[in-house]
């Protein structure tokens, strides 16, 4: 009763400085909190869609399984290691339910170019360490490596909210369609056919128009008419498409890939008209494809990893 | 009559009181050790973890590396020692060890690009990397569990019951300072 209030304004500056000094985060200066929580854009990489789809989904997520997965970018780490940072944000945040520490953090760092998913303990059966590097290398680091950053995010968030989704057996009404990057390890049959299956569709072509012309069925310059045709399908299909798989060696695995598939056509023509046997031909069909093959393997895409109850990836 | 009767109150209630201190006391204490023995078998079990991935990444590298035995068994050796390890600190020098001994293979892994990209290889690395991350932070854990169980019985009025109750202090892991104990390989 005593106290004046310029005494009283003192003790509050005070009191409001101890509890700064108490409730800062004893260990490094993590990002706090935004009021959205899911979304916490520090590094101002995100379009307001992704923002608005994290969202929702989250909303809808947590509703129904007390699941969250918190997206966070920032701009360096501030001198921490990844992982140290993931850790201390995903406890501070608080991600996921207490009961069954659902909760999954994905963190980008734009400065070290990192990428790191932090699975908590509930869900680390279903999302194993090599699970989420596998996610990363497929659906994230791809678009990250050339600063695709929203795409990347937004593709990494439905992928793993795919995962969860699917594990809880629930529906969130929303549109979730995660985009595999095709590795060259990935997608085995596209590359088996283009590899063996196309090679084996030109011979099985040439010869049939070859023995055609023979039989005086199809002309000369409808034999040379058709060949082109079929050397520009092969092309478009191999510049529209085969080229992704092949991304690195392009030009040595088209021209490679063209000559194959002329010379086999060609081989044909000469084979038959000198009366070869038909095994001669079939051997250099697969041959040929099997080298093909060994000129357009790419270098695979490189990630320090070290962190754990989850997965990091540079990028 | 009535005083005594109010001191023999008084004397009862002190006791209660001074029971009650007791109590408390005591449970704090019991539940600060408990949360030291469950970082504990976290650890082991992360321990437990790493040293069963070992043999499949020896497996998976002997299959590219023919004439590098001598660091695989290293990594071989070192694993050895974690599980035959009794004790918290026997134990993670151990894990240390074979840190190191999996470092310098990595170095060399270097040197297989094949090795390196295959995605067993991959997998691998991250369930490794994964539980190496997990054993520093259980580590971090078992040793905020023993500060916070060590100042609890150093605080008044614990500090008096400690002793009489059986709870003494608890040892912090500290990781070895000088961190040169890579092993040295001869390549022939």
């Amino acid at each position: 009763m005593l106290v004046s209030s310029k005494r009283k304004g003192i003790f509050k500056t005070l009191l409001f400085l101890i509890c700064l000094f108490l409730f800062q985060n004893k260990i490094f200066a993590l990002v706090q909190p935004t009021t959205s929580f899911y979304v916490n854009d520090y590094a101002n990489l995100l379009s307001e869609s992704t923002k608005e789809y994290i969202q929702k989904a989250n909303e809808r997520l947590y509703q129904k399984t007390g699941s969250q997965i918190v997206v966070v970018t920032v701009l360096n780490l501030e001198g921490n290691s990844l992982e140290e940072y993931a850790t201390e944000l995903f406890r501070n945040f608080g991600i996921g339910s207490k009961q069954k520490n659902n909760g999954i953090l994905l963190l980008l760092t734009l400065e070290e170019r990192q990428f790191r998913v932090e699975v908590g303990y509930g869900l680390e059966g279903i999302l194993p360490d090599a699970k989420t590097g596998r996610i990363q290398d497929e659906y994230i680091i791809p678009y990250l490596k050339q600063n695709k950053w929203d795409e990347g995010i937004q593709n990494g968030f439905k992928k793993i909210l795919d995962e969860i989704v699917n594990y809880y057996g629930v529906d969130i009404n929303m549109n979730i369609d995660p985009i595999e990057v095709e590795s060259e390890e990935g997608n085995g049959s596209v590359v088996m056919f283009s590899i063996f299956g196309l090679p084996m569709i030109s011979f099985l072509l040439g010869f049939l128009t070859k023995q055609l012309e023979r039989d005086k069925i199809l002309k000369k310059q409808h034999f040379k008419l058709f060949t082109f045709i079929y050397i520009s399908g092969v092309f478009l299909f191999y510049w529209f498409y085969l080229r992704t798989l092949f991304a690195t060696d392009l030009h040595i695995s088209f021209y490679s890939y063209l000559c194959f598939v002329g010379i086999l056509i060609g081989i044909n023509g000469i084979a038959f008209a000198s009366g070869r046997s038909k095994k001669h031909v079939v051997g250099f069909s697969i041959k040929g494809g099997s080298s093909s093959f060994g000129s357009s393997g790419g270098s695979h895409g490189g990630g320090g990893s070290s962190g754990g109850g989850g997965s990091s990836r540079n990028f | 009559m009535k005083k005594t009767s109010i001191v023999l109150i008084g004397i009862i209630a002190i006791f209660l009181v001074i029971g009650g201190i007791l109590a408390s006391s005591y449970n704090n204490m019991v539940s600060k050790k408990e949360t030291i023995e469950n970082t504990l078998s976290d650890l082991d079990v992360m321990l437990q973890r790493r040293a069963d991935l070992i043999p499949n990444l020896v497996s998976t590298v002997k299959g590219y590396m023919n004439h590098e035995s001598e660091i695989i068994n290293q990594v071989t050796e070192a694993r050895k020692n974690l599980v035959n390890a009794n004790t918290v600190s026997e134990k993670l020098d151990a894990n240390e060890e074979l840190t190191h001994s999996l470092q310098a293979l990595m170095v060399v892994v270097e040197n297989y690009p094949e090795l390196k990209s295959s995605s067993n290889f991959i997998q691998l690395s991250d369930e490794l990397a994964g539980t190496e991350n997990r054993i520093s932070v259980a580590r971090r854990d078992y040793n905020m569990a023993v500060n916070q169980y060590n100042t609890t019985i150093k605080k008044f009025p614990n500090m008096i019951f400690a002793s009489l109750f059986g709870f003494e202090k608890e040892n912090y892991y500290e990781a070895e300072a000088s961190s040169t104990k890579v092993p040295s390989v001869s390549f022939e």
